[in-house]
């Protein structure tokens, strides 16, 4: 437990002297590098608006990191979770504009029915795999941009406001809005969604059974099978609730954040799940500490932008390398990581090091 | 025999980074020109005493001379350069390359310094080949060679830089009688050649038909070195495992009850020819120990796979208590009650990343002492997983630590509790105790005999003979995927009468 303990502990260090490290050379030339460099570090932290901002910015990444969690967890290499946010989010805003509903059972319903359809991205690639032995890497993969199109089809030609100018859906109703719980912020009840929704995932994968069956079959697919899991059943629910709490995330977001649909490339958000994932070491009780952090970057990162002579492109440089170092600094020590590196890269087998007896 | 030292371990300590001493100063030397034993349970220090005289490892402390000198092997190179070459338990041909480019793999001959030379590794191969007496081609590409010429392929690649002393890990774990009876003789040859041969091995009986001289770890330390004529079998046994091992019989008592299992007329015609069977009618009744012998790849696989689900007989059925089985998924036939201790216990058997616990309530995940419902009762799992350790004797730290942290006696016998704890009406055993160590073998033993008592059909399969002889109360051999003869077991069956029915030589039913 101690042990375990120290290791996190030295994991975060390292993380942020690669956060001094690739910051440095940037902040160096600048006239006022102390001034930048607290801004950076500290500025999300400053006032109620910043902070505001990073717990903004974290609750979409407590979805779609979850949602790469479970699926990763169960043996599920489905990288889905940014179409199914992206469609989560045009069934709700369909649902919103279109549904006769009205009161605090339309947001609800919108999210249901995003979270539902949007699944749809991490279920189909399963679904081929476990029917046709289709990779599930590859078709999650491209199914994203398939789901991107589908989506961009449905608010063009059905959803768009025609006043608005640019290709933006009418004005959400007001009842289908999630209400701000912090005062001087924009922070909306999908933080309390998310959070509950980490909790639960703990409790899915490490305290019922089916949890634990998942688990099963993502350490050892064959066995699993040997001690009578049913593994493509498995192989089919990961994703559906995966895929599920990706969409319902790319829903809350509209919901919470938004008062037109006004997205018009997949928002990454996803990919970020995938960081998110990674950063917590696959583990639920995790997601929260690992999605703060990346919005805590994403925030001082703007900040800098905004207040420094530095380029969006190289603030944006600077996130990828922190990114970049710190998810290679617990990939490397995560054997499911090193399992994933296997099946897309066979060379990477020699990461595997055998357990000393 | 010379009766110099080429080889000396002087208080050699090994202390790993997480505090496991594997080798609590160990002290004894290898003669040229002799073959020399080492023997021990497993974790008894004898992998970590290999990977220190091969460079894999450094000692803590101590000293290893080498023809006298003091010697610091800092890789396999340093190793090579000492006339140290090593033939792993495990292979590690390339399958694509051809047996003499897998040979001179690391020091190619060239034409003009880029481009490989194969006619001269070819003769260098052949050379090789004629020097010591070992026949392959050296054109064959290694993954179409037998498992038994691929060790030969391995003893000439390690032999190819003027080897002085050639260690094997447990050469003969995956051979049959007759291929174990030829690399000894390749190994008598070799000794004759001048070669100097380390030859680790957990059965005494080899070590007793081919050895000079043993030396016998015991919880890292040396606890006998001694020319084997000097040394009788219980005495090796004694300074191996410390104390007597219980010797565990099944002729004396039977209570054989109603037929169990029921197979009739099964056929299955696969591509893979170890999973090919013709006409199989076999029947285990309650309580009864039916081995199956047979040579590797003699469609024991195919009757395995058969009866655990993973394949779907052609023809034929499959019964159990009455009722047919044949073609049923997995998840049917383990709530129906059979259970099956697989041969590969990490690729089937258990999962090395989860821990102890998540490893011992896979098969009572859903029984009510571990689950209500979807909820899983962590304590009691873990309380189910600290009975399994105990009364399987698992040599373990805590229920917490991942399956793959074991020693693969200690992993096996997780396991085997694991699959005979849910009380079976069939229990299928595939290679129980291969690779482990006597003591853990016998364990497994005990509880297996306890289980076919109250009243479980067992169906056993392994390679080794003794095994076989020792549990079964009827034996039957399969050969090219049918069954040529069926034996009673008593004390008078030999395993010469089991080995010439293997080969295809008898087909007579005793």
């Amino acid at each position: 437990m101690r042990k375990a303990l120290y290791k996190r502990g030295a994991r975060l260090c390292l993380i942020l002297l690669v956060i001094a490290v690739v910051l440095w050379p940037v902040v160096a030339s600048l006239d006022d590098p102390r001034g930048a460099f607290f801004t950076f570090v500290l500025g999300p932290f400053n006032d109620m608006r910043h902070f505001g901002n990073v717990l903004e910015a974290t609750i979409p990444l407590l979805f779609t990191g979850l949602a790469v969690v479970i699926m990763f967890k169960a043996g599920a290499f489905n990288l889905g979770a940014e179409g199914a946010f992206f469609l989560g989010g045009v069934v709700a805003t369909a649902v919103l504009l279109k549904l006769p509903l009205a009161g605090p059972l339309l947001p609800v319903v919108a999210i249901v029915a995003g979270g539902v359809i949007g699944a749809s991205v991490c279920v189909v690639p399963a679904w081929l795999k476990a029917s046709v032995g289709a990779s599930e890497l590859v078709c999650s993969l491209m199914l994203n941009y398939a789901a991107l199109f589908i989506g961009l089809y449905i608010v063009n030609y059905h959803l768009r406001d025609p006043n608005a100018g640019a290709m933006l859906s009418y004005r959400i109703p007001l009842d289908g809005k999630l209400p701000r719980i912090l005062a001087g912020t924009r922070v909306h009840l999908g933080l309390v969604i998310g959070l509950l929704g980490c909790a639960l995932g703990a409790v899915y994968l490490y305290k019922t059974r089916w949890g634990y069956e998942s688990r099963l079959v993502g350490s050892n697919p064959l066995f699993a099978r040997h001690v009578g899991v049913r593994t493509v059943l498995v192989g089919l629910i990961a994703p559906c609730v995966g895929g599920f709490i990706a969409a319902a995330g790319g829903a809350v977001e509209i919901e919470g954040m938004y008062s037109r649909f006004s997205w018009t490339d997949l928002p990454g958000l996803g990919w970020n799940g995938l960081v998110v994932a990674i950063l917590a070491n696959n583990n639920p009780a995790f997601v929260p500490v690992a999605a703060v952090f990346l919005a805590y970057l994403e925030v001082g990162g703007d900040l800098l932008a905004q207040n420094f002579a530095v380029p969006a492109e190289v603030v944006g440089v600077i996130k990828a390398l922190i990114i970049l170092f710190s998810t290679m600094s617990i990939a490397v020590g995560n054997p499911r990581i090193k399992q994933l590196l296997v099946r897309v890269m066979p060379g990477a087998r020699k990461l595997n090091t055998e357990v000393e007896p | 025999m010379s009766t110099e030292a080429l080889v000396q371990f002087l208080d050699v300590q090994k202390i790993y980074p997480n505090g496991t001493a594997a080798l609590a100063g160990v002290s004894f030397s290898i003669r040229a020109g002799e073959i020399h034993a080492i023997c021990g349970e497993n974790g008894a220090g004898k992998s970590t005493l290999m990977k220190i005289l091969f460079g894999l490892e450094q000692p803590s402390a101590g000293v290893l001379r080498i023809g006298g000198k003091e010697a610091s092997l800092r890789s396999t190179r340093d190793a090579a350069m000492a006339g140290i070459g090593m033939v792993h338990q495990h292979f590690s041909l390339v399958p694509s390359l051809t047996v003499a480019e897998n040979i001179s793999l690391g020091f190619e001959p060239t034409v003009g310094g880029v481009f490989f030379n194969r006619r001269a590794a070819h003769a260098f191969a052949e050379d090789l080949s004629v020097r010591y007496r070992l026949q392959i081609d050296p054109r064959a590409t290694a993954a179409s060679l037998s498992i038994a010429m691929k060790q030969k392929a391995e003893i000439l690649k390690a032999l190819a830089r003027n080897v002085r002393l050639l260690i094997l890990d447990e050469p003969t774990a995956v051979l049959t009688p007759a291929e174990a009876g030829e690399l000894f003789d390749h190994l008598r040859q070799l000794k004759a050649a001048g070669v100097t041969i380390l030859f680790i091995s957990h059965k005494l009986k080899e070590v007793r038909a081919i050895a000079d001289h043993i030396t016998v770890l015991r919880a890292g330390k040396v606890s006998g070195s001694a020319p084997l004529c000097s040394l009788a079998d219980a005495e090796v046994t004694r300074l191996a495992m410390g104390k007597l091992v219980p010797s565990v019989s099944r002729h004396a008592d039977r209570a054989i009850g109603a037929a169990a299992l029921q197979v009739e007329a099964v056929s299955r015609a696969a591509r893979r020819s170890a999973s090919r069977i013709t006409d199989i009618t076999l029947a285990v009744a309650q309580g009864e120990i039916v081995g199956v012998a047979g040579v590797d790849g003699a469609g024991q696989e195919g009757l395995v796979e058969v009866l655990t689900g993973d394949a779907v007989p052609d023809k034929g059925r499959v019964l159990l208590g009455g009722e047919q089985i044949g073609g049923l998924p997995k998840a049917r036939l383990r709530a129906l009650g059979v259970s099956h201790l697989p041969a590969d216990r990490y690729k089937t058997g258990g999962a090395s990343a989860l821990s102890l616990t998540e490893n011992a309530m896979a098969l009572a995940r859903r029984s009510p002492r571990l689950s209500i419902g979807q909820y899983l009762k962590s304590k009691a799992c873990e309380v189910l997983a600290r009975e399994m350790i105990e009364a399987y004797d698992v040599r373990c730290t805590s229920p917490r630590q991942p399956l793959g942290s074991l020693s693969g006696g200690n992993a096996q016998k997780l396991i085997a509790a694991r699959e005979f704890s849910v009380k079976p009406r069939l229990l299928i055993a595939e290679e129980p105790t291969r690779g482990i160590d006597v003591l853990a073998a016998s364990t497994i033993h005990g509880r297996m005999v306890d289980l076919a008592r109250s009243g479980t059909a067992v169906l056993l399969f392994t390679s080794d003979l003794d095994e076989l002889l020792t549990l079964s109360d009827r034996i039957v051999v399969m050969h090219d995927g049918r069954i040529v003869a069926q034996f009673i077991s008593s004390p008078d069956l030999t395993t010469e009468e089991i080995g010439r029915a293997m080969l295809g030589l008898e087909t007579s039913h005793a």
